[in-house]
């Protein structure tokens, strides 16, 4: 009886501790949610009030931004259609490059293949921020400023190393008769890539190309930085120039974002099965 | 079907030398094991024929041809592995047809040969399987069926029994028998279990440390083992063997005298350094003749296996039936001189 519970005493012990740790990270996930909720359904002279839930809660804020009808969202649509061509575009390039990466590192095991990727993971120890200008002056040179090709290629640039170490190390993993069997079947390296690599990395690739595609979603600093044109920025910059007014309008803000917070959440839903598998699969060496 | 030579092949992973010049013929239609332990080269001997590991040194034919510059497909082999090796993404029929499709083959042959391997194999309930819903001895017959379709001129199979249990094992052995005497396509197999090579060989190649011991069928390997490695290595329980000299036309040995056989006795020297072996199936318990005390009767029905203590060696004996000998109790040992194997006590090598 005395061991039962003792058990049971270590149990909730344990249960404490992990509530200790989960509610502050609740709340630091949801309390800016909250806000963000609050603000967008609020009318703009309440919004600001420290109501903790609006005494008229309306949509009509997400009516002015669906319509751009106001200053900063003039090119609403179009900027909504840089995000997703510049994410999607990012995703899909980075995926290419990683998962061709990865296949000649790991299983061809081209020579200098291990240099070429502790290269690229070095990139990691300079911040980005600091290659930020380095960045702009390279696409200056090519003329790709204002393009939205010169962020997409920015954030493959970024997004490459780390999906390149993750599908290296989730490659590894899958059996080497596979690919000996392959062979001697009469597959040739790319139809070894095509047939038996691929469609048994899928886990994992789908878990990349969302890390690359949210990556290049969110992505600010570059997208400020190498696009100037109003037509041509995402929306995390339009969002930016609300700040720029002196009252900024913050419930049409706090509107923009929910719309654009929509996307993620879409694709981790979506996809959530794979993200754990996936970026577990490649985090330690079993 | 083509006859497979090896001519001086040697391997060498920068300076670790692993296999060291061996060269063989195996026939056409024949069925060759190459065994060994561990670490002897018998599987990189193999990987070498299938072209997934370099070739250091010297010539593989297959058919006559050359291979060594070849890729694996351009061989003409199909291999099984241990682990099966099947595509995980793919249905039964489509690891067997996988082949056939890197070959454009149509679609009417693709069905008729996976159909017939199917057959063969008994797989036709499982051709809409995936691997995974498949147990260990039904796996190990798609990697078959996925090396059958191919029709190739040589079989490769590296130690395709040794994630199985030990009851599928045996009925494994037999299938793969029969489906050789079946297909007669020349098969080189690697295994590290003797028995399997014992029952499944036309040949065996016993390998060691990158050089081959002895070439033979199993029963030549048996009865004639060429030095002391492979009288130890072949045959379950191994061979007794113990130091001895030769005195007086026999062996003195563990205070005792045994027999040499006439051939021996023609060539040994007087005293000269041996290690004398008998197999436990030839020793027999007898009135008189060598004592010995024994030390365990373990009963397996058909037969009794005795351990047997003799100075400072326990020996094994093997006898058909039942024994009323008891632990501590001293027997006596009688043996036919002539299935006595001496081996030189230096050189290890079989006299006689």
């Amino acid at each position: 009886m005395s061991g039962r519970s003792r058990f049971t005493l270590r149990a909730v012990g344990r249960e404490a501790q992990l509530l200790l740790v989960g509610i502050p990270v609740l709340l630091w996930t949801l309390i800016p949610i909250y806000h963000l909720v609050i603000f967008a359904i609020s009318e703009r002279d309440t919004a600001t009030k420290g109501y903790l839930w609006p005494p008229s809660p309306t949509l009509q804020n997400f009516n002015i931004v669906l319509q751009q009808k106001h200053f900063f969202l003039n090119h609403f649509w179009v900027q909504l259609g840089n995000s997703l061509f510049i994410a999607i575009a990012a995703g899909a390039i980075t995926l290419l490059v990683a998962t061709l990466a990865a296949f000649s590192i790991s299983r061809l095991k081209v020579r200098g293949g291990r240099t070429v990727m502790n290269l690229a993971l070095f990139t990691y120890f300079i911040p980005a921020a600091f290659l930020a200008v380095p960045m702009y002056k390279t696409m200056a040179t090519y003329g790709l400023l204002n393009s939205r090709w010169s962020l997409i290629l920015a954030m493959v640039t970024i997004a490459s190393p780390y999906c390149i170490w993750v599908l290296k190390q989730a490659s590894d993993k899958l059996p080497w008769e596979l690919d000996e069997a392959a062979r001697i079947d009469g597959a040739t390296p790319m139809q070894l890539f095509r047939l038996v690599y691929v469609p048994l990395m899928v886990p994992s690739l789908v878990a990349v190309g969302t890390y690359a595609l949210l990556l290049a979603w969110n992505e600010y600093l570059y997208a400020y930085l190498l696009l100037s044109d109003e037509r041509s920025f995402t929306l995390a910059v339009a969002l930016g120039h609300f700040l720029s007014a002196d009252d900024s309008p913050w419930e049409l803000l706090m509107a923009t974002g929910f719309i654009y917070a929509l996307p993620p959440a879409a694709i981790y839903y979506a996809f959530k099965r794979y993200m754990v598998s996936g970026l577990t699969a490649g985090a330690v060496k079993s | 079907m083509a006859a497979v030579s090896f001519h001086d092949i040697r391997k060498a992973y920068g300076k670790v030398k692993v296999i060291h010049g061996l060269g063989f013929d195996i026939a056409d239609g024949e069925f060759v094991v190459l065994v060994g332990p561990s670490g002897c080269g018998k599987s990189t001997l193999l990987r070498m024929l299938a072209g997934l590991e370099e070739i250091s040194g010297g010539e593989i034919r297959i058919d006559g041809k050359v291979v060594n510059d070849l890729e694996s497909k351009d061989r003409d082999i199909a291999m099984v592995f241990q682990s099966y090796a099947l595509y995980p993404h793919m249905t039964v029929r489509e690891n067997m047809a996988f082949s056939l499709r890197l070959r454009k083959a149509d679609s009417k042959t693709t069905e008729d040969r996976v159909a017939n391997a199917a057959r063969i194999l008994n797989l036709d309930p499982l051709l809409d399987r995936y691997p995974r819903e498949l147990s260990g001895g039904q796996r190990q017959r798609v990697a078959m069926g996925r090396a059958i379709v191919r029709d190739p001129k040589v079989f490769l199979f590296d130690e395709p029994l040794s994630n199985l249990d030990a009851k599928l094992r045996v009925a494994m052995r037999a299938e793969i028998k029969a489906l050789h005497q079946r297909l007669k396509t020349t098969t080189v197999y690697v295994t590290h279990d003797q028995i399997e090579a014992m029952t499944m060989a036309d040949r065996i190649v016993v390998m060691h440390d990158g050089i081959i011991e002895q070439i033979g069928t199993p029963l030549e390997l048996f009865d004639r083992p060429g030095n002391l490695f492979v009288a130890q290595f072949i045959g379950s329980p191994a061979m007794n063997v113990f130091a001895g000299t030769v005195r007086g036309g026999s062996v003195e040995a563990l205070g005792a005298r045994w027999p040499l056989p006439a051939a021996v006795a023609a060539v040994a020297r007087d005293g000269q350094a041996v290690q004398y072996g008998i197999r436990p199936t030839d020793l027999q318990l007898a009135e008189r003749g060598i004592p010995g005390q024994v030390v365990v009767v373990e009963p397996t029905g058909a037969e009794t296996e005795l351990l047997l203590q003799l100075g400072d060696s326990q020996l094994i004996l093997v006898m058909h039936g039942r024994t009323t000998a008891l632990p501590d109790e001293t027997v006596h040992l009688a043996l036919d001189a002539e299935k006595a194997h001496v081996f030189d006590g230096v050189s290890g090598q079989r006299l006689g």
